[in-house]
């Protein structure tokens, strides 16, 4: 504990002494989101958790726009703040550095540490780059693990199934599929968990792998896949992201698979040893999804699609099976429509999380090269789902994560051969 | 007459049968050489593949990161690697010594004088290897930089990157070797120079305004991936 957390860090949090809810918000120069994210977080200590004992605690990465200042002095000195908070606890509100290798790994287990510690039952971790967030959104997430009626508490946003398409094409079906777990944002930065939870993910050696900083908010959601666990989906309305540069899709695919391919490789064990459907208890009913965002570009993606396939079918014949190859061209052929159907799409993830694992080229250049192939299933899915009612493409939706689902035996087939 | 004809062929026969008498054992010494160096390499080969692998070779190539540069350059497994180069030293090296047993004159001083050449062909061999990696990694980094920028003719850029990093490689391998370096490296600056010229004739002078609309309209035909992928999150 004493190398996780420093000595002045360890004090401050002996004098809190004894916690119900502790949150915990990792930063690193997030002056133009965090301000916000602290305000809500205090609200709702005052106010739906007004009887709970809590505390903020902000674990830097040494920002250098002066984020751990505006966390120490931000207000809650609006009036109907004021009028509705209930007070009746000493809140406290912690900012430190953490120690190690930056990154959001170590920041969370600095987080853990501390929840230990201080015995809370339950951790909210909050992402500053989430402007949507509420004090009934982090209350949301606390409650049923405060309630012991949950172990981990993932947010399910009332989204579209083309807002995202990167997590409900690629990262729900496939984490699905591997943990038998039915989350809707596996890739959340945001989530509750119970003091056990927190207990448990410290125990694990995973801590001191470097894989780790790329797929840390996988394999906590992951974590949540372990014996004897409960998990539960906090439904928190629609998701805004605060406005700020991001990585351009070609970047960030290649990311976000590593983080998942990666995830997948680091709790192997847990997941291809067993076969189970875990149950998820909704805290409330997932609201309708709303209006698909802005129109996805499928002339566009269709021409990448084609055209990346024929550059890059020489280095994807090391990653994929001759048949899901000659399928892929088949669905490319120029003269046809576009056809990356569900079945096609999940041999594709499946042998490309597998070439992954086995490294049969190098993985920086796997994940790039399964860019073309992202954005052809993007196109392909934002055509199928055109005219649809949200109603249905949602369902459209859930029966790719079923083919997914049922696909499993050959994820593990493939994950567990023998390399080729 | 008709018998000195046959003494002549007698002659000749008698001497191709002891002049065969004379090569057929250093033949069977240097086949014999030959193939014991093939089977000693084989087992020096799997040798070296099994301590590589009993000292965990992969593990280590794999934290350095050297794994990583030989599946970028499409080349095999550290340990599978060097377990090929100590076959094809041995077995070269047995070669060398095969042909030392045929005993004849002209192939010995060949021999001599490849082994003068032979420091500057390691040289040379060490930058050919290199530079191939080099090579290979670049085509297919360029490769991928240019398919997911949305850029036309990605696999023709990144083949020409991989002619351009093996001629200079090329060059610098017979620069090593020494031979006709004048001529290689005159060669060298003409064909570079050559199509510099070309290039910047082409595009920069002549052909400016055209190419320039040219790529305009493809380019602006293209979709491109976006520059802020948030909403794919």
């Amino acid at each position: 504990m004493s190398t996780i957390l420093s000595d002045e860090l360890l004090s401050e949090l002996m004098a809190v002494g004894q916690l119900d809810v502790l949150v915990g918000l990792p930063t690193l120069n997030h002056a133009d989101s965090v301000g916000p994210v602290v305000r809500a977080a205090h609200v709702a200590f005052n106010r739906e958790l007004a009887r709970e004992r809590t505390a903020l605690l902000n674990m830097d990465g040494g920002s250098t726009d002066g984020t751990p200042d505006i966390v120490r002095n931000a207000s809650i000195v609006d009036r109907e703040t004021l009028l509705a908070s209930q007070s009746l606890r000493t809140r406290h509100r912690i900012s430190a550095p953490y120690h190690g290798v930056p990154g959001k790994a170590a920041a969370l287990r600095a987080v853990f540490a501390a929840a230990d510690l201080l015995q809370a039952r339950a951790v909210v971790v909050l992402d500053p780059e989430i402007a949507s967030v509420t004090p009934e959104s982090v209350a949301a997430l606390a409650r049923p693990a405060l309630a012991g009626d949950a172990d981990f508490v993932s947010p399910a946003y009332a989204r579209h199934p083309l807002d995202g398409p990167l997590v409900t094409q690629v990262v729900r079906p496939l984490f699905r599929a591997a943990y038998g777990l039915a989350l809707a944002e596996p890739l959340s930065g945001e989530f509750g968990c119970s003091g056990r939870f927190a207990a448990r993910c410290l125990e694990q050696p995973t801590w001191e792998s470097e894989d780790l900083r790329l797929a840390i908010d996988l394999w906590i959601s992951g974590m949540a896949t372990g014996d004897g666990l409960r998990v539960a989906e906090a439904a928190l309305g629609p998701r805004r992201l605060t406005p700020r540069q991001r990585p351009a899709v070609a970047a960030l695919v290649p990311q976000v698979l590593d983080a998942l391919f990666t995830c997948l490789r680091l709790q192997e064990t847990g997941w291809a040893a067993g076969s189970r459907a875990i149950a998820l208890a909704r805290s409330a009913s997932p609201p309708p999804p709303p209006d698909p965002p802005a129109s996805v570009d499928v002339a566009g993606y269709a021409t990448l699609f084609r055209e990346g396939l024929a550059a890059l079918g020489g280095m994807l014949e090391r990653a994929l099976r001759p048949a899901t190859l000659e399928a892929l061209r088949a669905a490319a052929a120029v003269d046809g429509p576009l056809d990356v159907h569900d079945e096609l799409w999940a041999a594709v993830m499946l042998e490309l999380a597998a070439a992954h694992r086995h490294a049969t080229i190098s993985r920086d250049h796997l994940v790039r090269a399964a860019v073309p192939l992202y954005l052809g299933r993007v196109a392909w899915f934002a055509a199928e789902l055109a005219g649809l009612e949200p109603r249905d493409a949602d369902e459209r939706l859930e029966a790719l994560c079923l083919h997914f689902e049922r696909s499993r035996g050959d994820l593990v087939a493939l994950w567990t051969a023998p390399l080729r | 007459m008709a018998e000195a004809i046959f003494s002549t062929l007698r002659e000749t026969w008698s001497g191709y049968v002891e002049g065969l008498r004379l090569v057929i054992p250093r033949l069977l010494a240097m086949l014999t050489v030959v193939a014991a160096g093939w089977l000693i390499a084989a087992l020096a080969r799997a040798i070296t593949g099994k301590v590589l692998g009993w000292l965990r070779v992969a593990r280590l190539s794999e934290r350095t990161g050297a794994a990583e540069l030989l599946r970028k350059a499409e080349l095999p497994p550290a340990e599978r690697l060097a377990a090929s180069t100590v076959f094809w030293l041995l077995f070269l090296g047995f070669l060398l010594a095969g042909v030392d047993a045929l005993g004849f004159s002209t192939l010995q001083a060949l021999r001599s004088e490849v082994g003068l050449l032979v420091p500057r062909l390691a040289g040379a061999l060490a930058i050919l290897v290199a530079g191939l990696v080099v090579a290979n990694v670049v085509r297919r980094v360029v490769l991928l930089a240019a398919v997911n920028a949305g850029w036309p003719s990605a696999s023709l850029l990144a083949g020409a990157v991989y002619l351009l990093t093996m001629t200079i490689v090329t060059a610098m391998v017979l620069d090593q070797v020494g031979l006709a370096r004048p001529i290689v490296l005159t060669a060298f600056a003409i064909v570079v120079g050559a199509v510099m010229l070309t290039l910047a004739i082409a595009v920069g002078i002549a052909s400016a305004p055209l190419v320039r609309r040219l790529l305009d309209e493809r380019m602006a035909a293209r979709a491109r991936p976006e520059s802020d992928g948030s909403s794919h999150l």
